[in-house]
């Protein structure tokens, strides 16, 4: 496909965009899908430098590879579960299902790239450089982390946030000290908390109250086992596979397994950060199981780790490798913090039913500071050596 | 003991000085550039705070309350010298911090050089000011109480002051917009670390 009609197309068009051209101060919109379409023929001469076919797009790319399982899970989910809230039986694995999801999660997804790629290319008009791609990962988190039922607007009001506060004024892609996807739920979660929290907020339709049936709860399991019901939890199999309610594509823990073998398999997501942040998880729980005083401490150990947001957040949202640490020593701490904070939040602090998101934030902070201790720890250790 | 345990965890997480009241940001924006400074600082303000505050709690207790004279004589029991507490603490404070700035300067003359003028400056500090009214109204019921809530709301100070230090080293280079460089981004960052701090809000201990 070498010179195809579309890379014709590009050149053909392209002087327009150069200085001086017609549409020279669109040039960095141009540049921006020039390289999404192709990959750009422009290498460096001079100097030692490394080729390789891994570049920030692909790399994005593969990240949202990683995540289609759980978006195809989440979309079957959204149907199952409106379908069970109205009476009717549709199996798990059916069209109907599917379709349902689908016509309520595309729109996320479409309204978080529009916006976000938006915000992204109004930044780099503005201050003339090349467009960040780093909303790829983002623009697909983020349908993935809200309740289905979210306004699309409030969805573009926080992206705007995020992406404009969280990652552009720090200096765009790679600069950002916070995760934009998470900054997007903090800044939902605190401005908007009537459609970010609740219990009928998680199934497709059910806020507006359309034919529920009677005694349907729409309760996630971490309310459940929040408000003491443990005998109504729905069984380890289920919450395993994802039929339970929750945000969209955090539910089945099965489906973000995949994606993390995909994220480890290509060295994309740090398997240290996973590993540890789940150590952290279980210990946690482990220690709250021993002081069990209240029925949500008594929740078995493991069962946190398919509950809630817990396995999403740990695969996709710590091992960002932008806002988690830098150092090898430092990306243990980090997991193993991010793991008990979460644990910690979520069963003791009652204002919360999930304590993935602000532990990750949390962790987000201090960061940086982890990393500068690793490092100075290092500069010591080799300094002995050498007067020693 | 658990109690003592508790006071100091909402002391230095749930009622972060800093990110959750916003006390004592002048010396928190200004000193936060480098990790090792703000170190220095955070340690100083621990130092400070474990001293006023017993203090204060003293002076409180067996001076100004209602009554609280009444161990000298039975007579003094209506006494209420209530109006002084600010003048009192605020004395302490500045005593304490003169005591801090001697013994930094003689123990590490390159930290009380970096740390300049913001020395002396924690007298004013609304973080040292605001531990001791803090203490005068949750009304603790010991020493031992108020010197947990010191080291706790300290700890939290340092906490704080190192996370933003460690963060402004990062981003040292980043292409902030020239707007926003220095202390427009560092409000920003806070902002954005009070979020994070929102984890421990609503905890009950």
């Amino acid at each position: 496909m070498k010179n195809g009609k579309l890379r014709q197309f590009v050149d053909k068009i392209k002087p327009t965009f150069d200085k001086g051209g017609k549409l020279g101060f669109l040039k960095s919109t141009f540049e921006g899908f020039e390289t999404f379409l192709f990959v750009p023929n422009t290498v460096s001469l001079k100097g030692s430098h490394i080729r390789d076919s891994i570049n920030l797009k692909r790399t994005m790319a593969l990240v949202v590879i990683a995540l289609l399982p759980a978006v195809l899970m989440g979309m079957l989910n959204t149907g199952y579960q409106h379908f069970l809230s109205q009476g009717q039986d549709v199996a798990f694995w059916s069209g109907q299902a599917l379709w349902y999801g689908f016509i309520r999660v595309f729109p996320l997804i479409v309204v978080s790239y529009i916006v976000g790629l938006g915000t992204e290319f109004a930044v780099a008009q503005v201050k003339g450089h090349e467009i960040n791609e780093g909303f790829l990962v983002s623009g697909m988190l983020i349908p993935l982390i809200v309740p289905v039922d979210i306004p699309l607007w409030m969805l573009a009001v926080a992206i705007v946030f995020a992406v404009m506060i969280g990652k552009e004024i720090f200096g765009g892609t790679g600069m950002n000290i916070f995760n934009v996807a998470l900054l997007t739920r903090a800044f939902l979660f605190f401005a908007y908390p009537i459609f970010m929290s609740g219990d009928k907020i998680w199934i497709g339709g059910m806020f507006k109250g359309e034919n529920v049936v009677d005694g349907f709860s729409g309760a996630t399991p971490l309310a459940e086992a929040a408000a003491g019901n443990l005998d109504s939890l729905p069984s380890s199999m289920d919450m395993f596979m994802g039929y339970i309610p929750g945000s969209v594509g955090e539910t089945s823990t099965l489906a973000i397994l995949i994606g993390a073998f995909i994220l480890i398999y290509t060295g994309i997501g740090s398997w240290k950060i996973m590993l540890s942040a789940t150590v952290g998880g279980l210990l946690m729980g482990l220690l709250l199981n021993v002081f069990a005083v209240n029925p949500f401490m008594e929740v078995p150990f493991w069962q946190h780790m398919i509950m809630g947001g817990f396995a999403f957040e740990v695969v996709f949202m710590a091992t960002d490798p932008v806002t988690a640490t830098q150092t090898e020593t430092g990306k243990w701490i980090y997991g193993f913090l991010i793991g008990i904070l979460a644990i910690l939040v979520r069963v003791i602090n009652p204002a919360y039913p999930e304590g993935m998101m602000l532990a990750i934030l949390f962790m987000n902070v201090f960061a940086p500071l982890i990393d500068y201790y690793v490092v100075q720890a290092n500069i010591r250790k080799r300094l002995k050596r050498v007067t020693a | 003991m658990e109690n003592l345990i508790n006071i100091f965890v909402k002391g230095a997480f749930i009622e972060n000085m800093i990110l959750a009241y916003f006390l004592g940001m002048c010396s928190y924006l200004a000193v936060s550039k480098t990790v090792k400074t703000s170190m220095g600082l955070g340690f100083a303000v621990i130092f400070v705070l474990l001293i006023t505050i017993p203090v204060n709690f003293l002076i409180e207790n067996y001076i100004l309350q209602e009554g609280a004279l009444s161990w000298i004589s039975p007579k003094l029991a209506e006494v209420d010298l209530g109006f002084l507490s600010f003048i009192l603490f605020i004395a302490v404070i500045a005593s304490i911090v003169q005591l801090t700035e001697m013994i930094i300067e003689k123990i590490s003359p390159t930290l009380y050089n970096a740390l300049g003028i913001f020395l002396p400056l924690i007298a004013v500090n609304c973080a040292i000011l605001g531990g001791a009214l803090f203490m005068q109204e949750r009304a603790y019921n010991n020493i031992g109480e108020a010197i947990s809530f010191a080291m706790g709301s300290g700890f939290g100070w340092l906490l704080a002051v190192v996370g933003l230090a460690a963060i402004r080293e990062k981003i040292r280079y980043s292409n902030v917009p020239p707007a926003l460089r220095g202390l427009g981004i560092t409000f920003i960052i806070v902002g954005l670390m009070g979020i994070a701090f929102m984890s421990f809000m609503g905890i009950k201990l």
